[in-house]
């Protein structure tokens, strides 16, 4: 799998989600994909944007272009130095939740985005890398 | 910046009326709350519209608050009716799982006024 250039948002604030949000978007709609699929990746970014936010009290969220073989995708990367998480087969249950949220973030994402990664360990952080491919 | 973009409580006929910008941040979001609250209050409002036909994402914490308004909303004795969803916004929340409990839903503002009165009708009578 190659890659295109990095573009990021550094997260420290609310506003730094609606700016990741809207470039997100941007960049979503300039990639070619549709109006629904458009939507399903600004909701997860919005989604684990706000997991940087809240639980980790910051981030990093980036988006590139990727290809494999014939295919053409967007990768984002949401990376935290935060408290990371204990269990991570739970962190995707829907309605498990640390605390603030309804616990949709990370389950809910799974299902809008095509591939999701997670990465983390307690004190370590998390990294959670999400995939979309044109259709 | 869109996302700083205060969104203003109109009211329309005996019903409130608000249109929620494209992309809300969560700050404008939960403020709308206390405005709409108030406003209930202060025209003696049968209902709320919550007219979402420009806007572009609907996340967990949006879902959350306007579950949440429309519980207080009844708790006063309004409805609370959401009208023009678009589409690919509706198939994103339910796709996301989320569930968005205590609405009526209309097609159009038009027809979600129309619902409004019809049931203050049904009241009245």
């Amino acid at each position: 799998m190659t890659s295109g250039t990095d573009q990021q948002v550094l997260v420290a604030s609310e506003g730094d989600v609606v700016t990741a949000r809207r470039r997100i978007r941007e960049y979503a709609i300039a990639a070619g994909f549709s109006l629904t699929d458009v939507t399903r990746i600004v909701t997860a970014a919005s989604e684990l944007t706000r997991n940087l936010h809240l639980h980790a009290g910051g981030g990093r969220v980036s988006w590139k272009t990727v290809l494999d073989g014939d295919r053409v995708g967007m990768e984002m990367s949401f990376v935290d130095e935060g408290p990371g998480i204990a269990d991570l087969e739970r962190a995707f249950e829907p309605g498990y939740t640390s605390g603030r949220g309804l616990g949709m973030g990370l389950s809910g994402s799974k299902r809008l985005m095509d591939e999701i990664e997670i990465d983390s360990a307690p004190g370590h952080g998390t990294v959670v890398v999400a995939r979309k491919w044109l259709r | 910046m869109s996302g700083s973009v205060t969104t203003s409580v109109v009211k329309v006929r005996d019903v409130l009326l608000v249109v929620v910008p494209p992309e809300p941040a969560d700050a404008a979001i939960a403020a709308l709350q206390d405005e709409v609250l108030e406003a209930m209050e202060r025209h003696e409002a049968r209902g709320l519209i919550l007219d979402l036909s420009t806007v572009e994402i609907v996340d967990s914490f949006f879902a959350r608050i306007i579950t949440e308004t429309a519980q207080m909303v009844a708790l006063m004795g309004g409805r609370t009716v959401i009208a023009g969803m678009r589409a690919p916004v509706a198939i994103t929340v339910t796709q996301l799982g989320l569930l968005i409990t205590g609405t009526d839903t209309a097609l159009t503002v038009d027809r979600a006024l129309d619902r409004l009165s019809v049931e203050a009708a049904r009241v009245t009578r």
